[in-house]
């Protein structure tokens, strides 16, 4: 009997510890590329899924249809010919804070974060550790980082424009 | 003058007036001007229910499609650049179908139905169907 309560008492505890979890997310996250050496290169995705946890995981997702440029050609030919966004739609992220300890969610302040996780991108998944902030003002977090990738790495070939690219995140929970 | 010099000079003045037409053309091409297009007239819970049921058929019929979409405003928001942005209700409360103006709509409210067309960038699972560069049409 005693054994049952235990039991007992050890799943309402975990359930309640589950509950307790913060779950921050944001429909509307934004992440731009650039070209390092083409300052023509750039465009925004305004339209990123994004949730962070107070447990540290991070996920984010995107439709590669959602970056726009300024010039229209140069949409097409990312569309088209370098990154396939028909055949490819989606680009995923999904990881977790490496020094969760530094990070209070509770209090208001910034904090420098590394994340490590899968990146899926153009059919490809690599592992990938980035090094950002997040600023938790009024209780809502910020998520910022600025990390570069190369474009092979995904199967892209975009040679004739840039060989890599330079990611900006900004995401502002709710 | 003799005569091929001429010729060779106007070729080259019709190859650099092309050229740079090229050059013009791809820096000022227009964008895709959605409120131009026909659009395919969907409910918000008619199109999510295609992506649900079968993302990649979905993919086929309204990826970079103009979208004609009406619903119920579940609420309105603007993006961070300023944007506003319209979540169209569906009956999974999880998912929205989440909506970009191009231009201020005006004033919009929660719980009113509204049409808005827009491109349909795809479909993230448990969240959300995206639809951006769009318009007002009533």
């Amino acid at each position: 009997m005693k054994s049952v309560v235990v039991w007992v008492l050890s799943i309402v505890f975990f359930v309640t510890q589950a509950d307790a979890q913060k779950v921050f997310g944001t429909r509307n996250g934004k992440i731009s590329f650039s070209a390092p050496d083409d300052e023509d290169v750039k465009a925004v995705n305004n339209e990123v899924t994004s949730r962070i946890s107070d447990n540290g995981q991070m996920t984010f997702s995107l439709l590669m249809k959602s970056f726009l440029f300024k010039m229209a050609e140069m949409q097409e030919h990312f569309n088209d010919q370098y990154a396939e966004t028909s055949k490819y739609p989606r680009a995923d992220f999904k990881g977790n804070i490496q020094n969760l300890s530094s990070v209070n969610f509770a209090k208001d302040g910034a904090y420098k974060i590394s994340v490590k996780g899968d990146l899926t991108m153009h059919g490809i998944t690599k592992n990938v550790t980035v090094n950002g902030t997040v600023n938790i003002r009024g209780g809502k977090p910020l998520a910022a980082a600025q990390f570069s990738i190369v474009l092979k790495d995904f199967g892209i070939n975009a040679s004739s424009v840039t060989d890599k690219v330079t990611v900006d995140v900004s995401c502002q929970y709710q | 003058m003799k005569k091929w010099i001429k010729v060779l000079l106007i070729v080259l003045v019709i190859g650099l007036v092309g050229a740079a037409g090229v050059v013009y053309y791809v820096y000022n091409r227009p964008h895709r001007d959605v409120s131009t297009e026909q659009g395919v007239k969907l409910t918000a819970q008619g199109i999510y229910d295609a992506f649900h049921t079968n993302e990649a058929e979905a993919n086929k019929l309204y990826l970079d499609k103009a979208i004609e979409l009406t619903g119920e405003v579940a609420d309105i928001a603007t993006n961070q650049d300023g944007k506003v942005v319209v979540n169209f209700k569906t009956n999974d409360p999880m998912v929205v179908i989440n909506c970009t103006f191009k231009e201020n709509p005006g004033n919009l409210k929660p719980g009113q139905t509204i049409t808005f067309k827009g491109i349909c960038t795809g479909y993230i699972p448990d969240a959300n169907v995206v639809i951006n560069e769009g318009v007002l049409v009533k």
